[in-house]
């Protein structure tokens, strides 16, 4: 049996026999003075027909960083300490004397210390006020730590799978003192399978091209002489590389339909926003925790926003500090308008409807009002299967007179049946600017199981009543990610396979 | 939280399935089962940090089955224990409230719990220590009365728990004890540091920070000394009220402590009492949509541990909150306790329909845009709005000057420091995570752009761009010239738009140029410059187009 092969791909194929190893790829194409590109797609076609592979592998350089290549040249902080304890030959001095003779700051200066003791090398007085140390070991043999550190010497980089469980012990210790840079790098080898290696070069012969009808062939008939080549017509054709839209962007879409056949109107609002719309409107003590800095992108430029009106501005400050007129307690504190001016990203799109009571406000509409909004909302985490630091919001809200907790338990079964899901259940849940407040599940009767899907709820009077929105009309509102319902939807596991774009994904995905 | 546990303390035989089920009528969401160990793992409620214990959730449970109905009552007995507040402690953290728990037998469980509800309470009572922090002692070890004062950083030292077990001052533990650094933050610019001494000057606490290793609590002790320290007179004592009602739940003994504070304004805590509300019988039932009397509202108050009786006013209930609750600052918190009370699988559904619903004429827009896009052979990408001027602006040999950007504070990563002015940069780099994938790639993406813009309320305004890419062999000018023309073709605009060239650092020379309506410049085209295709990795050349769709709508 022969076998036919491009040019290049023979070409390869025999170094690589001769080499008989396995190969680092970059290296290995830079010897052939070919394209990396070019060589792995050489190897998939070896590949396909079993003579070849590749394998990845993972390594994890270490190095020192600029404090740990400091502490390379000058000793650890402790050794450091030590040493100026051994020059000026003191066995006691004060804790004081040694950080001002030193020169560490404070926290290296405790670091030493706090090493020093764990070394056995001093002791400490453990009384309230002067705090001396003594020297007490005699002999001060190369630490472990030291050892470690010492390797970077010769080796400036390091890959931490090779070193023994002893430097491993060492690394994680000095690791926790931010002493090292970490980089992953991943490294293909590429090889031939032993189908491969033992193929006799006589039975690979190169790949001629396969021959076509030409026009010429059919204005002459010369057409008749030729016997075409047959195609195997079960086997796939070649990838069309059409263009679609992306499976998002078509739920999206289907869930606006849905919202608008439901009576909604379609809303946009801000991505910068005040924390005014973003939190305080919502009735959001300014110490809560969904407000610091580890869940909220706050702005360095814009710095701040503008306010709305001022008595907008007061009617929000007194819903806090006392329930204004909303019938409230408040969250008795004392409500700092600088804080509200702070710019985030807006953290969640009800920023946007509260825009949209603003407007109620402003307009003095008449109700039912009834809107909606899916857009794109920041949080700021790190990113995994779960979270997202940049994800899509879906919202709807519902104005009117005397509306209730049946009546949004009734909006809620609507929409979801309208998206898909039949079964739905609501129970009793938390949110900060509901109350009574809901949780949503639905039952996916293609994994058979309910599915967390967001939150609703009626409008806290706190926050409604600053823009004349007040007892018996009301706001019903839910929400929740849409990357919930994408995600069995479009039958991924990690959230983030949906915003990275994987084209083959993309191509292959049903609309 | 084991099965058996609950059961003893509801008082009644419990089935895991039935409980799965039940838990989440009382607004508890369950995080794991494990039915052959016959434990439930329940999610934290934000809003009841009563139920961070057994204790908490069997109390709810009783009513939830109709066992005990109404407020739960607790003994609280006086002790004779003093504890002083120095007003030095003013600046730094003002307020302590303490209580005393006496012959405590806790289990390895209750032990568990106690560490879990305390965790808990720091986290959503005490804004993570910040407003409120609990220290719990053994009582025995030390002796009252005790001071609450504030020291200078350097002029104490005391063992304090989980160290080396060595004597720190208070400025070491802050560089070095572990829990030191974690809440280092919450005394930072403070000049003076709060501590509690008892009468021999032995330290109990350094709050928010850490005990001292003089009062751990061992299996041996027998009883407990609460403090809890913060900023907010009202949470220490909810926090308070939480912590001493579990543990009489427990079969401790709580007894008070008198807190005295300058001029003479003493308190006595835990303090137990019942806050009064009144409500309207007829406001709850048009909230929740129901017609209930007044003895059917009070059974539903009962069932979630509040009392209610009808109030002299016609029509109106009192209702009374037990002071382990401290959610309720409006009527509508009562609401949804009645219906909680009432049971949200017993709530009908009410359909109301109608009203005509509108698209926002952008998504409109950007929908058919799309619909040409794909047309023209192109595939629809979507990434985040985020991203980082390294890629943003250096990949793209763009200067920019730092006051010219968005700019992120507190980014979790170099990843995400700002926010995209062009989408043509995130092509670039989709076209980078697929390069191995077959020739021609060709790419478009419709979305949001954020620009800083002063006439704006909130100093940035958002554009929806289009921008498109190709990447094969051969893309060149021509090409995405053919792209650009097909789409204008196809939004009528063909022989209203012109190209006028230009430089642009992010293309070729002589191969870009702008776009233009009229006078008004709407996007840019060309074929991007070999450095920034070396800068995103790239092989083949690429060409592309930006629009911004609001000025051609």
């Amino acid at each position: 049996m022969t076998i036919k092969l491009k040019k290049q791909v023979i070409e390869i194929l025999t170094v690589l026999k001769k080499k008989k190893t396995e190969q680092l790829a970059t290296p290995f194409a830079k010897e052939l003075s070919i394209d990396y590109i070019v060589l792995m797609a050489a190897i998939n076609d070896l590949i396909d027909i079993e003579l070849g592979g590749f394998r990845e592998e993972e390594i994890n350089q270490i190095s020192l960083n600029e404090e740990g290549r400091n502490y390379l040249k000058n000793g650890l902080p402790e050794n450091q300490l030590l040493a100026l304890m051994r020059e000026s030959n003191v066995k006691e001095i004060n804790m004081k004397d040694l950080l001002i003779k030193s020169k560490l700051n404070k926290q290296l200066f405790y670091i030493g210390l706090s090493n020093m003791r764990k070394n056995c090398w001093i002791a400490q007085s453990k009384t309230t006020g002067e705090n001396k140390i003594f020297l007490v070991a005699e002999e001060f043999p190369e630490t472990d730590a030291e050892k470690f550190i010492n390797t970077f010497k010769a080796n400036p980089t390091r890959d931490y799978s090779k070193l023994s469980k002893n430097e491993q012990v060492q690394f994680d210790l000095l690791n926790r003192r931010k002493l090292f840079t970490k980089e992953k790098k991943t490294e293909r080898y590429i090889f031939l399978t032993n189908k491969g290696k033992s193929i006799k070069t006589s039975t690979i012969k190169e790949l001629e091209q396969v021959s076509k009808i030409t026009p010429e062939m059919l204005s002459s008939g010369s057409w008749k002489k030729y016997n075409l080549k047959p195609f195997d017509v079960t086997k796939p054709g070649p990838l069309l590389k059409a263009g679609k839209t992306h499976p998002l962007v078509n739920l999206i879409n289907k869930i606006r339909e849905v919202f608008i056949s439901m009576g909604f109107t379609e809303i946009r609002g801000p991505i910068v926003e005040s924390a005014f719309f973003n939190f305080d409107a919502l009735f959001q003590p300014q110490d809560h925790p969904a407000r610091e800095l580890q869940d909220t992108f706050y702005l360095n430029n814009p710095k701040t926003a503008r306010l709305p009106d001022k008595d907008r501005v007061l009617a929000v400050k007194a819903t806090h500090e006392n329930g204004g007129d909303s019938g409230s307690l408040g969250w008795r504190y004392k409500w700092d308008e600088n804080i509200a001016k702070q710019t985030v990203l807006r953290t969640h799109t009800t920023s946007t409807t509260m825009r949209r009571l603003a407007q109620f406000y402003n307009d003095n509409e008449k109700t039912p009002i009834k809107v909606f909004c899916i857009d794109r909302v920041f949080r700021n985490e790190s990113l995994d299967k779960t979270h997202l630091a940049e994800f899509t919001q879906i919202e709807g809200i519902v104005i009117d007179e005397n509306v209730n907790l049946c009546d949004l338990i009734g909006l809620l079964s609507e929409f979801y049946r309208k998206v898909g899901f039949k079964k739905i259940v609501t129970r009793p849940g938390f949110f900060p600017y509901t109350e009574p407040s809901m949780e949503v599940a639905v039952y996916y009767e293609k994994l058979g199981e309910w599915l967390e899907m967001g939150g609703s709820g009626i409008f806290r009077p706190e926050v409604t009543s600053p823009w004349g929105i007040k007892d018996p009309t009301r706001v019903l509102a839910w929400g929740q990610g849409l990357e919930r319902i994408a995600m069995p939807y479009y039958g991924r596991k990690d959230i983030r396979d949906l915003y990275i774009n994987p084209i083959k994904w993309l191509r292959q995905q049903p609309y | 939280m084991k099965i058996d546990r609950l059961e003893k303390l509801v008082g009644k035989k419990l089935n895991i399935d039935e409980l799965e089920y039940d838990l989440q009528w009382i607004g508890l969401d369950l995080e794991d089962i494990n039915k052959e160990e016959q434990i439930l793992k329940v999610e934290y409620n934000p809003n009841r940090p009563d139920y961070s214990s057994p204790e908490g959730i069997a109390r709810a449970l009783k009513g939830y089955y109709e066992i005990e109905l109404g407020v739960p009552s607790f003994d609280l007995q006086r002790s004779e224990i003093v504890v002083t507040v120095d007003p030095s402690v003013k600046k730094v953290r003002p307020y302590i409230v303490c209580g005393i728990v006496r012959n405590i037998d806790l289990d390895e469980e209750e032990v568990a719990t106690l560490m879990t509800i305390q965790e808990h309470l720091h986290w959503a009572v005490g804004r993570d220590r910040k407003k409120v922090a609990i220290g719990v002692h053994d009582l025995d070890k030390v002796k009252a009365p005790y001071r609450y004062t504030a020291v200078k950083p350097d002029s104490v030292s005391f063992i304090p728990l989980h160290g080396d077990g060595y004597a720190m001052n208070l400025e070491e533990i802050l560089l070095l004890h572990d829990k030191g650094i974690e809440y280092a933050k919450i005394l930072e610019g403070k000049d003076v540091y709060p501590i509690i001494f008892d009468s021999n000057n032995e330290v109990l606490s350094f709050p928010p920070i850490i005990n001292g290793i003089l009062t751990t609590v061992t299996d041996e002790t027998k009883n407990l000394f609460l403090d809890l320290t913060g900023t907010d007179l009202n949470a220490v004592n909810l926090a308070l009220n939480i912590l001493s009602t579990t543990l009489s739940d427990m079969g401790a003994k709580i007894e008070t402590v008198e807190v005295k504070y300058e001029g003479g304004k003493n308190l006595i805590t835990p303090n137990l009492n019942q806050n009064k509300w009144e409500i309207e019988i007829d406001y709850v039932n048009s909230y929740i949509g129901l017609h209930l009397t007044a003895a059917e509202m009070i059974k539903c108050f009962q069932k979630v541990r509040l009392d209610a009786k009808e109030s002299k006013k016609p029509g109106y209930l009192d209702v009374y909150i037990p002071a382990f609750r401290g959610d309720i600052m409006h009527s509508v918190d009562l609401i949804e306790e009645v219906a909680i009370g009432y049971g949200y699988f017993n709530l009908p559904k009410s359909i109301r329909e109608g009203g005509i619903g509108k698209y926002h004429p952008i998504q409109t827009f950007s929908n058919k845009i799309r619909t040409i896009m794909i047309g023209a052979g192109y595939l629809e990408v979507l990434n985040f709005i985020l991203t980082s001027s390294e890629k943003h602006y250096d990949f793209m040999r763009q200067e920019y000057e730092e006051s010219d950007v968005i700019q992120i504070a507190n980014p979790v990563s170099k990843e995400y420091n700002t926010t995209r002015t062009t989408i043509l940069p995130n092509l670039l780099e989709t076209i980078r995570f697929n390069r191995s994938e077959e020739k021609p790639i060709r790419i478009f993406e419709v979305g949001d752009a954020v620009l800083l813009s002063k006439e704006e309320e909130t100093g940035a305004k958002r554009e929806v761009h289009l921008s498109a890419a190709s990447y094969h062999e051969d893309a060149n000018f021509t090409e995405i010239r053919s792209t650009l023309d097909f789409v204008m073709m196809a939004l009528g605009k063909f022989n209203e738009y012109e190209i006028k060239a230009d430089n642009n650092p992010s293309y070729i020379t002589g191969r870009y140029g702008e776009i233009y309506i009229k006078d008004v410049k709407i996007g840019e085209i060309g074929e991007i410059h070999p450095e920034v295709l070396l800068n995103f990795k790239l092989e083949f050349p690429v060409a592309a187009l930006e629009l911004n769709l609001q000025k051609i709508m």
